[in-house]
Formats: structure tokens, C-alpha cells, sequence
């Protein structure tokens, strides 16, 4: 793994939003795990939300879920027009206690994507993080 | 800790107005000295809430407000949290007169975005959410509104025409307020047929972009005294936070920082949610009125669907909610929003609020919150 290139990172040993990008594109979900309590967090914490301790290691979660709820998108800021519509997504990844959210392609309607759909993180881009169905 | 008061208050209409930012702002605040019967020359302190000034080439407004008001040496700061900007700087406000650092003080709040037109508000305002995961994955707010809105009527078997009810009496409400934004009667049918914008949520289920400003007079019991009989008593007031993101939050048919806010208010004042008699609630969504009203303690977790089914909650109800129209019918100016809110308690409790007068009413409560309500207050207000 390329060493930190963030000042804030060098501090604290972690890896950086950088390496949580680049594990989104191999379909994985790089998290915080806090050395005292367990809690787990995204990339873009410091310090456990559970318990303040600010020793954290890096745990490559499997970007696999079921998702929790969703929107589709029908008025979209700017850079999403072409992509009309499409849904936004809040998904629980397995066997943790964490979710994440993103971009979905090509979702017309609630038909298409009923609460607890099988779905993966599969890559990052413009659009954001990319979620697809599993 | 000293007692405070709000002594006057003020409001343009809210809409789409033609005047700039700082004329708007400046009108709300000599009606609010006006109101209060004081002179520029008696307030210590301006607290100018405020987002997205940078839209109508006016930033760094503070100074502009007090140089108009003829009081250039007057300190004052500018306040942004997003759609709960005005109740964040009201508190600040609050919080300085508590302290005792001033005698009164003056908190306006004011946007222009209107003339943006609606591309350049969706992606800014999608700045107010925690970006990375959501303004940058395409989310706009009616989006994140509308997730919560999927998880609520999954969880409480309500259905869309649950939340068009509270859409209809808002716009109810807000036909009885001059200074509403949308003053059109609506149906549950028209509701239902309006166009899609981020499923479930339709147009008339989304409060509408606004121009606006509001503003009061804050100061302590002494100075208010001095001045007028006609004045409210602040008794409670409370903040508090949420994760950012959506994502963050355990469950997302309920928001962490209303409940923390609404607490702490009510401890201060020595009440419960069943002593208020009204309330004003941040109903930017249909979805959000649901969720404030549970969240303030009025009804039980996934309860506020059936008491909006029976009425509870209309100007004549057990609890009114949003007695100006809300930010649906009155209309969302994000930066006057929370002073708005206190504008209509201070016109309901010194019985300047015409036909939507709530009856007998003697404690009315304001609750405002920034983006998905990452950042809360709530306050408190008694009738003298």
C-alpha cells in the first residue's frame, strides 16, 4: 500500500479517502475500526464516534449489503442530468454494523429496487461512490 | 443568568422578490425595531444569519445592515448552518443576553436565491449535505428527504397520501398568512398528481425555494420592561447534532439532534411537549413534519401519521403545528427561516396573528434544523 500522502493521515497512521477510493473501484469498503471499543466507521473519521479514542485501524470490508432505503432522482443537481433518472442509495453492508451510500444507475421505478435488494459497491467515478445490483 | 425577551419582530412577505439581499434584510429589521419600539442607537449586537449571500454579491453582511441602520460601530457576525441558520444564530443571540454581555441585540435572517433558478439552488443547496457520500453521489436534499420518507412508510405502513395531508394543511394554514409564499389551496388529489422530484416525494410534498427576510429583537427582561408591555419570555432553548450523513444514523425515521435540542428546551423551561400549546417545526418535506412532530415528543414513534389523519394537528387541533403555513406554504428563505418561525410566535403570543390566531394560546415552541438536520435548535417562548 502507497504510503499516506495527507498531513492529518501521517498523524494518526491511517490510510486516506485517496486508498478508500481506490478500494471502492476493487469493490471493497476501507473502514476504521476503533483499537479500544471495535466501533467501526468510515474513511472520513478521526476520532470513535462511540467511545473518542483516536487509535483506529484499517479493516477492508467486503462492499457486499442489502439496501435500506433509497430515492430516485428525477430533478438532479448539476452533472447528474445525463443520468436521469437514477436513485440514490443507503445500504447495509453484511455482517457489520455499518452503512454506506451512493449512486445507482438506471433505476426507473420503486419496482425496480424494493427495500432490501441485494446490491455491491462497484467502483467510484465522477458520479460518486457506484452501487449496482448484486 | 439573565431573563430575556423578544421584543419586536419583523418580515417581508416571502417569495420571489425583486429588492437585493441587504434591502430585504434592512426592512426586516427596521419593522423589527419599529415593532419593538426602540431606537438603532439601544442594540449592542447584530447576528446575521445567512447561506448563500455569495448568490446576490453580498457577503459579510453584518456591517452592510448596521452601516444602513445608521450604527457602523456596532459588532456583528454572520451565521451559516444551512436551513437552521436563523435558530443557531438566535440562540447565539440568546446566549449573549443570557450571558449578560448585552442589553439587546438584534438577530435578522435573510436569503435571495430565487432568481438562481432551480439547477444552481438543487446543487448548492446539495452543499449543505455531507458531500462526499451525498451531494457527490448525486443526492440532492429533496433526495435525502425523500430516503427518510421510503424508510417511514415502510416502517409505519403510512402511505403518500399521509404525507400530502400535511402538505394540504399547510398550504391551509398559509392561506390565512398575508405573507406566505404559496397562498393556493391544495388537494390531496393535486398533491398526488404533482410531478415526481426525488421519489416518493412530489412537487407540492417540497417547501419552495424562497426569498425572505426576518428578524426580532432580543434583550433581557429589564430593557423590556423599559420599553414595552408587549413582549415574550424565551424559557427554553437547546441544540444539538446528528451525523452528517444519513448513513451515520442507526435509524433514519428519526432525527438525533431534534431530540437532544427539544430536551434540553424543555428541561430549562420545567415543561413537557404536552404544555405547548403550538409549535412551529421544520416541514422543508412532508416527511419532516412527520418525524419533527414524533422527534418533539407531540406524538409516539410512528404515531403523527394518524393524529395528521385526525386533525391534531390543524390550527384549530389538539397541537397546532406550523400555524404560518411552514415552509411549505409560508415559504423556505434558509437563512430567515428559524427567525421567521420566532416572528410567528411573538405575532401568535402578543395577538398579532389575525385569522390564524391559535386560541388560548400561551407557550409556543420553534424548531429549526440545518441540511437533514445535522445541526438543531429548539426554543421555547411564554406569553407575559
Amino acid at each position: 500500500m502507497q504510503a499516506a500522502q495527507f498531513t492529518y493521515s501521517k498523524v494518526y497512521n491511517l490510510l486516506t479517502k485517496e486508498e478508500f477510493i481506490n478500494s471502492a473501484k476493487s469493490g471493497k469498503v476501507l473502514a476504521r475500526k476503533c483499537t479500544k471499543c471495535g466501533h467501526l466507521h468510515l474513511v472520513t473519521t478521526y476520532f470513535c464516534q462511540n467511545c473518542g479514542n483516536k487509535g483506529f485501524e484499517n479493516v477492508f470490508l467486503e462492499g457486499k449489503g442489502s439496501v435500506v432505503t433509497y430515492t430516485i432522482i428525477t430533478v438532479p443537481p448539476a452533472g447528474y442530468e445525463k443520468s436521469v433518472p437514477y436513485a440514490w442509495v443507503v445500504l447495509k453492508l453484511d455482517g457489520v454494523d455499518l452503512r454506506i451510500s451512493g449512486f445507482m444507475a438506471n433505476i426507473q421505478s420503486p419496482s425496480d429496487l424494493p427495500l432490501g435488494t441485494r446490491v455491491k459497491i462497484a467502483g467510484y467515478d465522477e458520479r460518486g461512490i457506484l452501487i449496482e445490483k448484486l | 443568568m439573565e431573563k430575556v425577551c423578544v421584543i419586536g419582530a419583523g418580515s417581508t412577505k416571502y417569495g420571489k422578490l425583486q429588492d437585493s439581499i441587504t434591502d430585504i434584510a434592512i426592512q426586516a429589521s427596521v419593522d423589527a425595531i419599529e415593532s419593538a419600539g426602540i431606537e438603532p442607537k439601544e442594540i449592542q449586537a447584530g447576528y446575521i444569519s445567512n447561506v448563500f449571500g455569495v448568490a446576490d454579491k453580498q457577503v459579510h453582511l453584518g456591517p452592510v445592515i448596521m452601516s444602513d441602520l445608521g450604527i457602523p460601530e456596532v459588532p456583528s457576525l454572520s451565521i451559516e448552518s444551512a436551513c437552521g441558520s436563523g435558530s443557531v444564530s438566535f440562540r447565539e443571540a440568546y446566549a449573549n443576553v443570557a450571558a449578560g454581555f448585552y442589553d439587546a441585540v438584534l438577530a435578522t435572517g435573510v436569503e435571495k436565491v430565487t432568481h438562481t433558478g432551480t439547477e444552481w439552488t438543487t446543487t448548492y443547496f446539495s452543499y449543505c449535505s455531507d458531500f462526499f457520500y451525498e451531494g457527490g453521489a448525486g443526492a440532492s436534499f429533496p433526495g435525502l428527504f425523500a430516503s427518510m420518507a421510503r424508510a417511514y412508510l415502510a416502517e409505519f405502513k403510512a402511505t403518500e397520501e399521509d404525507l400530502a395531508m400535511v402538505a394540504v394543511k399547510n398550504h391551509d394554514n398559509g392561506l390565512l398568512n398575508p405573507k406566505a409564499h404559496l397562498r393556493k389551496k391544495i388537494t390531496i388529489d393535486d398533491v398526488m398528481k404533482s410531478a415526481v422530484v426525488a421519489s416518493p416525494l412530489k412537487l407540492y410534498d417540497c417547501c419552495p425555494f424562497s426569498d425572505g427576510a426576518s428578524a426580532v429583537i432580543i434583550c433581557n427582561e429589564k430593557f423590556a420592561k423599559k420599553h414595552t408591555k408587549n413582549y415574550v419570555r424565551v424559557i427554553g432553548s437547546g441544540r444539538g447534532g446528528s451525523p452528517a450523513a444519513l448513513q451515520g444514523r442507526e435509524h433514519l425515521t428519526t432525527i438525533p439532534s431534534t431530540k437532544i435540542a427539544a430536551q434540553a428546551a424543555y428541561k430549562m423551561a420545567g415543561i413537557t411537549p404536552k404544555d405547548v400549546d403550538f409549535a412551529e417545526v421544520h416541514d422543508c418535506f412532508t416527511i419532516a413534519e412527520l418525524v419533527d412532530t414524533e422527534d418533539l415528543g407531540f406524538f409516539e414513534k410512528g404515531r403523527a401519521v394518524e393524529a395528521v389523519r385526525q386533525g391534531m394537528t390543524k390550527l384549530n387541533g389538539a397541537i397546532p403545528i406550523n400555524p404560518s403555513g411552514g415552509l411549505k406554504s409560508k415559504g423556505h428563505p434558509i437563512g430567515a427561516t428559524g427567525i421567521g418561525q420566532v416572528v410567528e410566535v411573538f405575532d401568535q403570543l402578543t395577538g398579532n396573528a389575525g385569522e390564524r390566531t391559535v386560541k388560548d394560546a400561551k407557550i409556543g415552541l420553534t424548531h429549526n434544523f440545518g441540511a437533514t438536520g445535522a445541526s438543531c435548535a429548539v426554543h421555547i417562548f411564554k406569553s407575559v
